[in-house]
């Protein structure tokens, strides 16, 4: 239990740190930073939820992410925006505008409303099959909001959602994210799925249904992403399914691939050396191509070296920077080394 | 001819085999004893180059193979029957034949010749030479998993616990093949839990406890050995 | 009648390709377990050689060879990149590094190419159209079907009566007891991948041959299609895989006949919403894979 509290200590207290350092130093580029980092330790813990504790890699994530930002989008956007907006939008919601807080929560519950519906068949495949077909229903997410576009805009940008997200907002829900998986990890859910994945037939022998405890962690997991979509919605105020695809999905899952998929600690240092390195890289093809360096525009020089970094990362240490134990547990361990030591 | 000196095998934090030094000479049936969970199956995967070795030696006719992967094994004579009895069950008992010979696979008529001689060697096999391998009962699976070591005309053979799960009849017939084979030249490394049966067959024997070597001897003298039951009841 | 023929041509054209790529995706898998999430951008290689061939002013035949071969090595240099690295680790390690693989990939060729569509050349016959029976359809997709049928039933050889044919069956049952016989884990492994990169480069003259032009993301429809025809036809067994391609097919061709023309573009959808069905009632897939008793 100690290791648990420690562990929360530190996380939130990184993130608490974030948020005072970025105000104190007041540059508006930083708390744009750190804002997106808050809402990628939202999705990236939410991806934790379910990765780390079932072991199956769910590339139907970002998908979530989509349905919470959508969701909110046409319950917040201001009913005179809607008309220009999504002209096409059911009588029935253009009339509805609701609080962003209250659209963000609604973003969440609908996101894990579709994901207890549509997902519970791939709980009972084997590992790779339930990849692929979560692979499958990321497609059929992105499918669906570039098409419904009385309530989507379709492919086209959806503008006009009220900024209601800021460093505050986004490091609270940061913070009750940490603390949510982290109990989740140690709950009587949490703790029979991670049993189920070293041997199934003495985790069944206890009592656990396995697709019934996968099922809990995608849902849950879903919830998180609902949530980061709506409040990274509200942030950047517009947005076109094109956000919620592959790219995303690949920066999101190198941050918990190299920050270590298993533990809470790994999803928020991955979170973070990820974005660092994203935003340098950006930066950096933005410079080379002010200076005109080449010819051509330099486009995806960061993806790249993003992938170089995730096979290296899997080829050396295969289970991430934090591997097995949270950093709550790593700290004890040394201390009483110490003491036994000393 | 084998040589196995300081042998070390870990399944990540649990060690499974803890220096362990064996020896056979050419032509000799060795068998290695004890008791679920000793370590026997280990070593053996271990000199079959299955499994790697965390610390020790492996000698063959005096060249070190210790990390030596199991296709170079082959290479070097040493034929193995794991003790999971892996047929190929969808490919046939013919199929899983020529598999066996699949380093000899130049050689046509070799090959031909050796697969009609396991076939007169068990003719149950014959019988069933186009049926998937995985129609075939267990006793009939392990004289295939035996005849197709042979095809490749190995000069030393691993086998792993070729009793395990068959019934008694059955249990003699293999422990027959098993010592025409002996007479046939063959070295052999048996590993067995029906420690009369190996006896029976062997000229010397190991027999190892919770993954150390707690006994060596020829075979009368462990067969005499009134501790045997203590070492493995008590692990 | 002839609706029906051409549904019927429809279906078989489209399921021979749909088949080839289940079958390059399939291969990998039944021997290594293994996901190849960067076997889209096979395709995507075979089109760019393609493209960048295209200048020399070779025969189409000749440059479509080219493309084949690339296609063949950019499989095996997926081995050596994002497979050999990881093997001995965790499965998820294997299916993260070919995602990247396939990430790198894309964006080398939007890098080092262009994020535009670039023109891919096709032979003249690809576009010319034939009638059969009172019904007019491109010779392409009788040329997909001749494809087809011609490379299920070489592989269908292979696999059968070749020595390393019943050696890549064998380690896709049991991999270590196939290497206990002697079986070398190098050369099944490498020409598994290589297979697979042929596959993949004759299906991408088929594929790209229906639109004329590559872009870095051509490689996604088909390694979707590819993943569920696998899924769908049970993931481990290489009939099922063709039979998953077909069955695939004829749910794609029959949405294509029959939904009214707003739904249309939610086809996709509707298929996959199909399969997650299939899937509710036999999660293990439609054709039983080689009995091993593990954990696929």
């Amino acid at each position: 239990m100690l290791r648990n509290l420690t562990t929360v200590a530190i996380l939130v207290g990184l993130i608490l740190g974030l948020v005072v350092v970025t105000n104190l130093l007041g540059v508006r580029l930083f708390d744009r930073l750190a804002t997106n980092l808050c809402i990628a330790l939202v999705l990236v813990l939410g991806l934790q939820v379910f990765m780390g504790n079932s072991g199956i890699l769910s590339f139907a994530h970002i998908g979530f992410m989509g349905i919470g930002a959508y969701t909110s989008a046409v319950l917040t956007i201001p009913t005179q925006m809607k008309g220009m907006s999504l002209p096409d939008l059911y009588p029935v919601l253009a009339a509805v505008e609701v609080s962003p807080y209250l659209g963000i929560l609604l973003g969440g519950l609908a996101a894990a409303a579709v994901a207890a519906v549509v997902s519970y068949p791939l709980m009972r495949l084997s590992d790779a099959a339930a990849v692929i077909t979560s692979f499958a229903l990321l497609v059929v997410l992105h499918t669906v909001m570039t098409h419904w576009s009385a309530v989507t805009n379709g492919p086209r940008t959806l503008f006009g959602l009220p900024k209601a997200t800021d460093l505050p907002l986004a490091a609270g829900a940061a913070m009750l994210a940490v603390v949510a998986a982290l109990a989740f990890k140690e709950s009587r859910v949490g703790l029979l799925l991670r049993s189920s994945r070293d041997d199934e037939v003495a985790a069944g022998a206890m009592g656990a249904h396995i697709p019934r405890l996968r099922w809990q962690a995608f849902v849950l997991s879903a919830l998180f992403a609902g949530i980061g979509g709506a409040l990274w919605g509200h942030f950047i105020t517009s947005f076109s399914p094109k956000a919620f695809f592959l790219k995303e999905t690949f920066v999101i899952l190198s941050m918990l691939v190299i920050g270590g998929a298993n533990t809470v600690t790994g999803a928020v240092v991955g979170a973070m050396i990820v974005t660092v390195a994203f935003e340098s890289l950006r930066a950096l093809e933005a410079a080379i191509n002010q200076a005109e360096m080449f010819t051509e525009q330099v486009v995806g020089l960061t993806e790249i070296v993003l992938a170089l970094a995730m096979i290296a990362v899997l080829a050396l240490r295969p289970g991430g920077l934090f591997a097995t134990h949270e950093i709550g547990a790593l700290l004890n361990r040394r201390a009483r080394k110490k003491r036994e030591d000393g | 001819m084998l040589e196995v000196s300081g042998l070390q095998v870990d399944y990540g934090a649990i060690r499974a085999v803890h220096d362990v030094s064996l020896n056979l000479a050419e032509g000799e049936l060795v068998t290695l004893l004890g008791a679920n969970g000793a370590g026997k199956s280990s070593t053996l995967m271990c000199i079959a180059g299955a499994l790697p070795a965390t610390a020790g030696t492996i000698r063959l006719e005096g060249a070190d193979v210790t990390s030596a992967r199991p296709e170079a094994m082959v290479r070097k004579g040493v034929a193995t029957v794991p003790e999971t009895r892996d047929v190929f069950p969808d490919l046939t008992v013919g199929e899983n034949l020529q598999l066996g010979a699949y380093t000899r696979r130049k050689d046509a008529a070799g090959v031909a010749e050796d697969r009609a001689r396991m076939f007169e060697m068990f003719p149950v096999l014959a019988e069933r030479g186009g049926q998937p391998a995985g129609t075939l009962s267990g006793g009939e699976q392990q004289m295939l998993v035996i005849a197709r070591a042979m095809m490749s005309r190995p000069r030393f053979l691993l086998l792993d616990e070729p009793s395990l799960g068959l019934a008694p009849t059955i249990v003699d017939q293999i422990f027959d093949m098993i010592a025409t084979l002996k007479r046939s030249g063959l070295t052999i490394l048996l590993v067995e839990q029906n420690a009369s049966k190996a006896l029976a067959v062997a000229d010397r024997a190991y027999v190892m406890r919770l993954g150390k070597i707690e006994a060596e001897g020829t075979a009368s003298e462990i067969a005499a050995a009134t501790d045997l039951k203590a070492l493995y009841l008590a692990g | 009648m002839t609706t029906f023929l051409q549904f019927v041509i429809d279906v078989l054209s489209l399921g021979g390709a749909y088949a080839l790529m289940a079958l390059g995706l399939v291969i990998v898998y039944g021997i290594l377990r293994l996901v190849n999430f960067a076997y889209g951008e096979l395709i995507m290689v075979a089109g760019y050689s393609m493209y960048l061939v295209n200048p020399s002013g070779l025969p189409w035949l000749a440059m479509a060879a080219v493309a084949v071969l690339m296609a063949v090595l950019a499989g095996i240099a997926t081995d050596y990149v994002a497979f050999r690295p990881v093997r001995a680790k965790s499965v998820t390690a294997v299916l993260i590094t070919s995602f990247a693989f396939s990430t790198l990939l894309q964006n080398a060729a939007l890098l080092f190419i262009s994020p535009r569509p670039r023109n891919v050349p096709l032979p003249e016959i690809f576009s010319e159209t034939v009638e059969i029976a009172g019904v007019i359809t491109p010779a392409r997709n009788l040329i997909t079907i001749a494809a087809a049928v011609v490379l299920l039933t070489l592989f269908s050889w292979l696999m059968r009566r070749s020595v390393l044919g019943i050696a890549m069956r064998a380690a896709a049952t049991n991999f270590t007891m196939a290497r206990m016989l002697g079986v070398p884990a190098n050369l099944i492994i490498s020409s598994a991948f290589a297979i697979s990169g042929l596959l993949a480069g004759v299906v991408s003259l088929l594929w790209i041959g229906r639109i004329g032009a590559v872009v870095p993301g051509i490689g996604l429809e088909p390694l979707l299609i590819a993943f569920i025809a696998t899924v769908i036809g049970g993931m481990r067994s290489l009939q099922g895989a063709v039979l998953g391609g077909f069955l695939l097919a004829f749910m794609d061709t029959t949405l294509n006949f029959t939904l009214p023309q707003d739904l249309l573009k939610f086809r996709d959808a509707f298929t996959f919403s199909l399969v997650i069905l299939i899937l509710l009632w036999r999660p293990q897939g439609l054709v039983s894979g080689p009995a091993s008793g593990r954990r696929t």
